[in-house]
């Protein structure tokens, strides 16, 4: 090469701040390139040793080395020289690393972006032909944990069976159903997702299923189960407000004290992948590393979701579709992370806070969507939200040919919903809101109720939002109004279960006593194993004076749940009913087995004693 | 007949004189300028196919998109073997023949491999990039050197299946002996390395 280092880098600079102009940055000012220009080395050619390596080894090295999900190596001059001209071309271009937000005023934690001052001497190291340059200047290379990341976990989850990843097709989902094995409470302060082989996994998420909803969608157990979207459910009042997210190169996260993941017995961990064939077949087995800690969660970030699925009907050939969102929050939050969601036709994703007093900020912003590089963005700092901030969701999606990801062809007319050919305008915040001290009341709550109500606004037919309304009314004492959303909840979805035992239970604590049992009734013909509306149908027959239907209710009751001291107690009550004292007596005691402070199993045995043994 | 064979033999010796004039270089280095099978031994494709349609399917072991062709490029060199004779080309000199043969094994490739360490075939067919084809016409003129289909347009821009098939196309056209309207198509995928 004849041309002299210094004249080349000056030619090749502006090449690589256009690109960055058009592709990333909007506009630019002058003075800005000039200090741009100055950060290139253009003194001396540009040397892996020096100016390369340090670059490789921050954003590269984590994914690109062995068993991680880069598909080669770049820790040594050797690696790198041998994809030299790829490096330079993906870097220029902004694909790797991949990152997707734009820079902004916020800053995320664990940002993976090359800054222009990087971009610009790996093209000129490239173009003047990949010099090694001293060995002495070759920073230390960084140090790797090997193995579990935070050393070995309390439990080791292992999927029951691998998955066969066909060697060919387009993007394929797959859900895992793992069983945790506790048998009782635990708190989870980390969780480190080991998806199998990392190359075949664009990215993973972890769902905690309560109900152990994804179960019953496997053929046969263990099996796992296909599919691109999960709804999970809980009927409790425990929404699912963590992230559990595996993307190539991220660490586990540990929650800080105070802030554990809850893991019941009987629960169950989902994690869906989403994965790419790599033209062989490969099977996959993941794994699960959890870290319990002692402290209870005594904070509970809440997971605030704007979306508008209603909105999304986009004509076929529509270049430009806007699908907006607004929610107000209720009370002061701090914002911990941000997860956009859009399926292939998604393009410009943003999230803009409007403050009360009329300021506002991006809470991210991304230009080219790319499903395939979503992620979770934890902030750097929690971004402190006042109450009455307006957070809006503005997303625009390309239904035309022009969208080279555009899974139909030719377009289609697209709607919302949980397939890869479905579209979906979603947002999720994880929010910490403040604590009042004033209020007695979880501070969650308000967020909750706002956040239904928000969407029985956009779509009064919204199953969820009624249910859960009705579940948080319930809880707050709110019985009339309560029983008004469980009755719209069972009108939209009159089979559901869930629904008609808790429609049931409002009633029957509304002292609408005969109109529970068809609700609790229902309740068991959908799902014969249901304990909660066993133990409440055998609650409602008592109070009918049907003491026998009780009977057989709680016999079930316990044989579902024989730990439950409360169904143990009612089962002896009944049989004290029915005249048998003996079997109640029997049940009292096993109550009181169950729970030595069970005061009524407690006060009734004393009474069958003095009854019993008249002396 | 008479009038198709007349037309044939013109059109030969024309690609004669283009073919020369493209490796005039190559002819020059002889033996040690050639490609080599996967025990070492020089080893010219274009002079393997003598007669018919050659491709050359340059790939790399440790290349994602070249990786996820595998199962596209061996089934069209299952379904044309009549047409054309296939060779893998693994450009990189960091690629031993165990490795190779490991990744032709793994990837359920059935076709033969040739070593390009010198870039010999990779000058010759003007090849940039991994996956990537060229076609070579029963007289040994390249008629074809880019993207096999249009699965991927860009870096992360991927088709859900591919809607143009480029390398099909040649094939058919070459095998046919006509000639081809765009006979260069850009891949994208994994540069191929400058000479290591």
């Amino acid at each position: 090469m004849t041309v002299g280092p210094g004249k080349l880098v000056q030619s090749i600079l502006p090449l690589a701040c256009g690109m960055t102009l058009t592709v990333a940055l909007g506009n630019r000012t002058s003075a800005q390139q000039q200090t741009l220009t100055q950060h290139a080395p253009a003194q001396s050619a540009v040397t892996f040793t020096r100016d390369i390596a340090p670059i490789l080894y921050r954003t590269c090295a984590r994914c690109h080395r062995a068993s991680e999900a880069g598909p080669f190596s770049l820790l040594t001059y050797a690696d790198a020289k041998s994809h030299a001209r790829q490096i330079a071309a993906v870097t220029k271009r902004r694909f790797m690393p991949p990152w997707l937000p734009e820079p902004g005023e916020l800053k995320f934690a664990d940002e993976l972006r090359l800054s222009d001052s990087e971009i610009a001497p790996i093209q000129a190291w490239v173009e003047q032909g990949s010099v090694e340059g001293n060995p002495s200047d070759l920073p230390p290379m960084p140090k790797f944990a090997e193995g579990w990341q935070l050393g070995k976990p309390d439990v080791i989850l292992k999927a029951a069976q691998p998955y066969a990843l066909p060697a060919s097709g387009s993007d394929n989902y797959w859900n895992f159903v793992f069983r945790a094995p506790v048998d009782r409470t635990r708190w989870v302060k980390a969780m480190e997702i080991r998806p199998g082989d990392k190359r075949l996994v664009h990215h993973a998420n972890v769902l905690v299923d309560r109900q152990q909803n994804g179960r019953r969608q496997e053929q046969e157990p263990g099996a796992g189960f296909g599919g691109m979207e999960l709804t999970i459910e809980s009927e409790a009042f425990d929404p699912d407000s963590h992230f559990l997210f595996w993307k190539p190169g991220s660490i586990p996260y540990v929650e800080p004290d105070g802030m554990a993941l809850r893991l019941d017995k009987d629960t169950d961990l989902i994690l869906n992948a989403h994965l790419q064939p790599s033209g062989k077949p490969e099977t996959l087995q993941p794994t699960l590393g959890l870290y319990f800690t002692d402290k209870p969660a005594t904070q509970h970030p809440i997971l605030v979701q704007l979306e508008n699925d209603r909105m999304l009907d986009i004509p076929a050939g529509d270049k430009h579709f806007v699908v907006t969102d607004e929610f107000t929050l209720p009370v002061d939050v701090d914002v911990l992370a941000i997860y956009p969601h859009a399926h292939y036709l998604g393009k410009d994703l943003q999230a803009i806070a409007k403050f009360p007093d009329g300021r506002s900020e991006t809470l991210i912003h991304i230009l080219d969507w790319n499903l395939n590089w979503q992620a979770v963005y934890r902030y750097a700092q929690p971004v402190k939200l006042p109450k009455g901030t307006t957070i809006s969701m503005n997303f625009s999606y390309d239904n035309s040919d022009d969208n080279v990801r555009n899974p139909n062809d030719p377009p289609q007319r697209v709607r919302a919903g949980n397939r890869a050919v479905d579209e979906m305008a979603h947002l999720w915040l994880q929010v910490l809101p403040a604590n009042s001290v004033q209020e007695k009341e979880d501070p969650r709550i308000p967020i909750v109720e706002a956040m239904a109500r928000h969407n029985l606004q956009k779509n009064p037919e919204d199953f969820e939002a009624h249910y859960n309304l009705a579940a948080l009314l319930m809880g707050r004492g709110e019985t009339q109004e309560a029983i008004a959303h469980f009755a719209q909840a069972n009108r939209i979805r009159p089979n559901e279960p869930t629904v008609n035992n808790a429609f049931g239970a409002a009633l029957l604590a509304a002292g609408r006593t005969e109109e529970s049992v068809p609700h609790l009734t229902a309740a068991l013909n959908a799902r014969a194993d249901y304990f909660d509306a066993r133990y409440n149908l055998g609650n409602a027959l008592a109070s009918l004076g049907d003491f026998r239907g009780a009977l057989a209710q709680f016999q079930v009751a316990v044989r579902i749940n024989p730990e439950d001291a409360n169904a143990e107690a009612n089962l002896g009550s009944a049989f004290a009913e029915t005249g048998d004292l003996k079997q109640a007596k029997l049940h009292y005691e096993r109550a009181l087995r169950l729970n030595p402070n069970h005061q009524l199993a407690r006060e009734n045995l004393q009474q069958l004693s003095r009854g019993t043994n008249p002396r | 007949m008479s009038d198709r064979l007349r037309s044939v033999r013109s059109f030969t010796r024309v690609v004669i004189a283009m073919a020369l004039l493209c490796s005039a270089s190559v002819l020059s280095t002889d033996s040690q300028g050639l490609a080599a099978d996967l025990d070492g031994k020089p080893f010219d494709p274009l002079h393997a196919a003598a007669g018919k349609v050659l491709v050359l399917i340059f790939v790399r072991t440790d290349c994602p998109i070249s990786n996820r062709y595998a199962p596209t490029i061996q089934q069209l060199a299952s379904r044309r073997a009549d047409q054309a004779t296939f060779f893998l080309v693994y450009p990189s000199r960091k690629e031993t023949p165990e490795a190779i043969r490991r990744h032709e094994k793994d990837f359920g490739y059935t076709f033969a491999a040739v070593r390009d360490p010198q870039h010999i075939l990779v000058k010759q067919s003007a090849a940039q990039i991994t996956p990537e084809a060229a076609v070579f016409n029963a007289s040994g003129r390249l008629v074809y050197h880019g993207r096999i289909d249009n699965l991927y347009e860009d870096f992360g821009h991927a088709r859900k299946t591919a809607t143009t098939h480029e390398l099909a196309d040649a094939i058919e056209a070459a095998a046919a002996g006509k000639r081809l309207v765009g006979s260069a198509t850009p891949a994208v995928g994994c540069y191929i390395s400058d000479l290591e």
